[in-house]
């Protein structure tokens, strides 16, 4: 038997740091968007709280790094998807468009 | 005549060195198929965006952000609750492990509930499904996330119900631990939705 595989976690304590980090950043947003209206980084702020705030979930809520490898790179993919998208929605947007036009 | 118990939740070596899948794998075909289905989804927003920047940059200004921050907080607390139920009942837990789900379910149940008031506050500032391109696609997308959100709410009565039977065990949570992760997965695609509508301005 080999004991040094990790095995699903117990602890309230991480959950609990995880929720409190996850409440802070919901709270900060809105406020975001409101005191850097119009800069051009909001964006990139936004997109990197989106990562961070998904990656917490799976990584402490579902314990991705305990998983079987399909569904880690799905959660990891899906987590990835939409701060790609927006950065190259903001950096490309009229290339986007205009691929997108039917 | 010999007989032989197999453990449970004791998954088979191979499948341990794999990694595990938390609570079934039917969930997961599940959850795969709900990340198809936002995705999708959130190429029309993309989509959408790139074609009318003006009216997504405005849009945001003229939503109720408060109704957008409690849903959020809705969803991730009542996403850590039922993580809570998940790991007290692996430690054995089980009556901690229900008052934690009870707790999820109250709090989850708060979610429907600020979407109406969300609805009526936008329809009494005119905002309904033809005010313009933001309002169709940020329709369209909150209410298929609180279709997926109510099955959750059905998912977690359920799973209550055999919780109070005592149908779950520190050795068999599968049921609950699917349920969670089902959770988890629609708190994630709601953080975006948040993002998309209530931050970007």
């Amino acid at each position: 038997m080999n004991d040094s595989i990790k095995h699903p976690s117990s602890a309230i304590a991480p959950l609990s740091t995880a929720w409190l980090i996850l409440v802070a950043l919901t709270l900060i947003s809105p406020f975001l968007g409101q005191w850097l209206h119009g800069a051009g980084w909001l964006q990139l702020l936004v997109a990197g709280i989106v990562w961070v705030k998904g990656w917490l979930i799976a990584r402490q809520f579902i314990e991705i790094e305990l998983t079987h490898p399909f569904i880690r790179r799905v959660m990891q993919g899906f987590i990835l998807f939409t701060p790609v998208m927006l950065l190259l929605t903001v950096f490309l947007g009229n290339h986007f468009a205009r691929w997108a036009t039917l | 005549m010999t007989s032989l118990a197999i453990p449970l939740n004791q998954a088979p070596a191979e499948t341990v060195s794999k990694g595990r899948v938390p609570g079934n794998k039917g969930i997961w075909v599940g959850i795969c198929c709900e990340f198809v289905e936002f995705i999708v989804l959130f190429v029309v927003y993309f989509v959408a965006r790139a074609h009318f920047p003006d009216a997504f940059e405005q849009g945001a200004d003229r939503l109720s952000r408060l109704s957008g921050t409690v849903i959020t907080l809705l969803m991730v607390t009542s996403s850590f609750f039922i993580a809570c139920s998940v790991a007290t009942m692996r430690a054995g837990q089980q009556r901690r492990s229900l008052y934690w789900l009870i707790a999820g379910l109250i709090v989850s149940l708060g979610y429907p509930i600020a979407k109406y008031f969300e609805i009526q506050w936008n329809l009494a500032h005119g905002i309904n499904g033809e005010s313009g391109i933001f309002f169709t696609v940020y329709y369209y997308l909150t209410f298929n996330h609180l279709v997926h959100a109510t099955w959750g709410i059905l998912g977690i009565l359920w799973v209550l119900a055999r919780h109070l039977f005592g149908g779950y065990s520190p050795e068999d949570y599968a049921g609950l631990e699917a349920l969670a992760c089902y959770w988890h997965a629609t708190d994630i695609i709601w953080l975006v939705i948040f993002s998309f509508f209530y931050v970007l301005a």
